[in-house]
This record gives C-alpha cells, sequence and structure tokens, in this order.
C-alpha cells in the first residue's frame, strides 16, 4: 500500500454535551511513528480509543488499510458498520493500556496465547512458541508460567506489549504506557518500544507525557489542544522551535514540572 | 406425651426417602437458578432494549410474588392451558426460575464488578462478545460471587417443604404423611427440623470455608 495507513477526516466526538474532537483531519503513512502530545483533555487518548473502536465517533470518517473503520457499504449506501465488520477491522490493530489491563485469572503465557488461539484459529503449540519468543523480546522469558499479580508494573506492562504483538496488527497504539509506573520501572518498558520501533515496520501512534521519549522514539509529533491539532511536525521542530504559543507554554509547563525534553 | 423411639425406627425409611428427594429437588433447582440467573443477568445488561426490558419486567414480577403462588400456577393452573407437568417437574421449574431471579442480581453485581479494561482488553485482543464473556469475564465474577450463591443455595433447601403443597414427597411431605396415618406429630416432625438443621449446619461450614477460599478474590 503506497497511501495513508491511517485517514481521519473531519472527525467529530462529543461526550454528551461536551465536544472532545472537532473536525479533526490527519493522515499517517505505513511504518511512521507518532507521538502525539497535549494537555490533558485535549482528546489525544480518545484518538487511540476510537482507534480501537472502543469509542464510537459522532461524525466525520476513519480510514485504517484502506477500508472505513466506523461505515460499510450496503446496497451501494454508506451505513454505520455493525459488529462484523468492527471485528474485521480490529484485526488490524492492537493497543496497550496505561493500567496494563492484563488478564489476573491466566498465566503470563495464556494472556498472550488466548487471542491468537481464539480469534486466529492458531494451534496452541504455535501460539505458545510465538508467545515464548515474544517473552524473550520484551525481556520475560522466565515469567511464562507466573501470574500477572506476581509481577511488578514494569513487567505487567511488557507482558501487555507482547499480548498485543501476538496478534500481529499492522498499527500499534499505545496510550500512556508509563504513567501507571513507579519512576524506576518507566526505563524498562520504553526500552522494549525503542527496539521495537527500531526493529519493526508497524506504525506506532504513541500519547505520552515522556517529551524526552516522544523526542527519541517519533518520526512526528503531533500537538494536541481543546480536540484540534495545534501544531505537527519532526521532534525536532515540535520540541526545539515552537511556533505556536500554545505549544510554547505547554512545553515549558512540563519543563517546569521536572520532564526532561 | 412421651418419644416412641420405636416410632422412629419405624418411620426413619420413609423420612430418609423424603430427605433423598429434599436433596435432589434442591440440586436439581439450584442448577436451574444458577444457568438461569446468568442468562437473565446477561439479558437484562443487554444492548438491545427488546431484549433488556422484558426480562427486566418478568424479573421483578416473578420476585414480586411468593413462590407458594408461583407454585400453585405451575401445577395447577397451567394444567388448563393444556401444560401438564409432574410434581418434581414442575417443583424444580419453579423453584429454579424463582431462585434465578435472585442469583441474577448475585451475577449482576459481580459482573459489574469486573473492571471496564477487562472488556477493552478483550475488545483489543478481538474476542468476540461470546469469547469474552466466557474466556475473561465469567471466570473473573464467578469466584467472588460463590458465597452468596452457596448463600441462595441453603435457602432454597429451606424452602423444599413449600413442594409439599403440589405434591412432591419431598422430606415435609413424607413425615406429614406417617404423621396423619398414626396421629402422631411430635417424632416426625422433631426429625425433619433435625434434619433441616443438621443440613443447614454443615453448609454454614462449607460456607465459610468457601468465603475463605474465594470470598476475596473480587477485591
Amino acid at each position: 500500500m503506497t497511501g495513508p495507513i491511517i485517514r481521519i477526516d473531519r472527525l467529530d466526538k462529543s461526550f454528551g454535551a461536551l465536544k472532545v474532537l472537532d473536525g479533526l483531519s490527519f493522515d499517517v503513512m505505513p511504518g511512521e511513528k507518532l507521538a502525539l502530545i497535549g494537555p490533558s483533555g485535549s482528546g489525544k487518548t480518545t484518538i487511540l480509543r476510537i482507534l480501537m473502536t472502543l469509542e464510537t465517533i459522532s461524525g466525520g470518517h476513519v480510514e485504517v488499510c484502506g477500508e472505513q473503520l466506523f461505515h460499510m457499504q450496503r446496497g451501494g449506501r454508506e451505513v454505520p458498520a455493525d459488529e462484523a465488520h468492527l471485528h474485521h477491522m480490529r484485526r488490524h490493530i492492537g493497543m496497550v493500556f496505561q493500567h496494563f489491563n492484563l488478564f489476573p485469572h491466566k498465566s503470563v503465557l495464556d494472556n498472550i496465547t488466548l487471542a491468537p488461539i481464539l480469534t486466529k484459529g492458531e494451534p496452541r503449540a504455535k501460539a505458545e512458541a510465538r508467545a515464548k519468543e515474544l517473552l524473550e523480546m520484551v525481556g520475560l522469558a522466565d515469567k511464562a508460567e507466573a501470574m500477572p499479580s506476581q509481577l511488578s508494573g514494569g513487567q505487567k506492562q511488557r507482558v501487555a506489549i507482547a499480548r498485543a504483538l501476538a496478534l500481529k496488527p499492522r498499527i500499534m497504539l499505545f496510550d500512556e504506557v508509563t504513567s501507571a509506573l513507579d519512576p524506576e520501572l518507566v526505563e524498562e518498558v520504553l526500552l522494549v518500544m525503542k527496539r521495537l520501533a527500531a526493529e519493526t515496520d508497524m506504525t506506532m501512534l504513541l500519547v505520552t507525557h515522556e517529551m524526552g521519549f516522544a523526542h527519541e522514539f517519533a518520526d512526528r509529533v503531533l500537538f494536541f489542544d481543546k480536540g484540534r491539532i495545534v501544531e505537527q511536525g519532526p521532534p525536532e521542530t515540535i520540541f526545539r522551535h515552537p511556533t505556536h504559543e500554545r505549544t510554547q507554554a505547554f512545553l515549558r509547563k512540563i519543563i517546569a514540572a521536572g520532564h526532561r525534553v | 406425651m412421651d418419644w416412641d423411639w420405636g416410632f422412629v425406627a419405624e418411620i426413619m425409611p420413609t423420612l430418609l426417602q423424603g430427605l433423598k428427594l429434599t436433596l435432589i429437588v434442591t440440586l436439581l433447582s439450584a442448577a436451574v437458578a444458577a444457568v438461569l440467573g446468568l442468562g437473565l443477568a446477561i439479558a437484562r445488561r443487554s444492548a438491545n432494549r427488546y431484549v433488556a426490558r422484558p426480562v427486566a419486567f418478568v424479573v421483578e414480577f416473578i420476585r414480586g410474588t411468593p413462590l407458594l403462588v408461583q407454585l400453585y400456577f405451575i401445577f395447577y393452573v397451567l394444567p388448563d392451558a393444556g401444560i401438564l407437568l409432574p410434581p418434581l417437574v414442575a417443583g424444580v421449574i419453579g423453584m429454579g426460575l424463582h431462585y434465578a431471579t435472585y442469583t441474577a442480581e448475585v451475577y449482576r453485581a459481580g459482573i459489574e464488578n469486573v473492571p471496564k479494561g477487562q472488556w477493552e482488553a478483550a475488545r483489543a485482543t478481538n474476542l468476540t462478545m461470546r469469547q469474552t464473556w466466557v474466556h475473561v469475564v465469567v471466570p473473573q465474577a464467578v469466584p467472588p460471587m460463590i458465597p452468596a450463591l452457596a448463600n441462595y443455595l441453603i435457602a432454597m433447601f429451606k424452602e423444599t417443604p413449600l413442594l409439599s403443597a403440589i405434591t412432591v414427597l419431598e422430606l415435609m411431605n413424607q413425615a406429614k404423611s406417617v404423621a396423619n396415618s398414626s396421629y402422631r406429630y411430635i417424632e416426625p416432625m422433631t426429625l425433619v427440623g433435625a434434619f433441616f438443621l443438621a443440613m443447614s449446619l454443615a453448609s454454614v461450614v462449607i460456607l465459610r470455608w468457601l468465603e475463605r477460599r474465594y470470598g476475596r478474590l473480587g477485591t
């Protein structure tokens, strides 16, 4: 595919009277690593949740891998997507959550193999072999039989990354994946993500408050405020020479709060 | 009024027969209540309100009327509509249905206890709704509710004498019939009480164990 892998076109999203996304449009090219930054409530997490179909949209269009995400054609007309269509589309996309959301009643290995076995019909042996490779990659090869409750936050998040990767999505969404971690556990998760970004051609969207990491990780940074993109560009430009005063104010505040840029 | 051990020995086989049926009815009704209650709880959560609303109405209706009336209805009124059920089947359906509306509430609370993030993780890994229920939600929701469900099991057990009203030959009915034919009530009724007490005490011990084993899993 030569065109964008994600096209967001005049997207609106409201929660009741609250407008979270306001006529938002942007494209993402295959393999691009995107960092979404901005103050809380600016709508950046909502974008990821919409792409994962955890939220519906209020207006506009979202296209993923050349197909409409929330619409489908029926008898020559565009109608809202049904659950079967969403299921079909979700296989392109994986997500890692702020609070990990591992399945607490399943072992680390079963957390990773559950979906490949159920949704792709993979034989257990094959799914387990792949899960072990992924655990190796995230540095947790010895934790396959552990239960999530026995892991640290950083380990849980690395398992969650492995779980999302097991489905081989073309697009990975990372929603503030280090925000719930103790500071000393942040680095181990970021290391895994850095390696992932370097070694794969997956498209990645990252919502984060770790500006230093966003700088290093992203090809392009989007600065959001009040449901719109205020400014976007290469990290060097956004972080070193932001042109918009709201971007400057936001970065000043972040630096004042002790974050490294 | 004097206690006659000879009479006790004489009626014991009949009462044990009744006790056996009481236990069978309790277990069958409990199975119905456990399965049907889960179905009701899931149906009430349905996004389709043409499913959720009628189910909610039926649940309130059943909870709002006495079990005895429902048993009479199933056993004595349904035959007028051509539905003739043996006493045992009518009893199991009546008790199971009645208690399903209570277990449904337990399930509802248990299901709501499963964090939203679990549903979202299931969605993000592209599980279907059915797979989400079977592999993610129910296995997490059920263990914390086992003590509450066991409580209803004990309550059902103690309600089984109601079934004597629809001619089920459970413990109470057997005791009544031996009492009526011999004009001696003290031994049969005392024994019925003793049987129920013994079973309930045993259940309480098991229940405490279940609470220790599963009660804290929800937190």
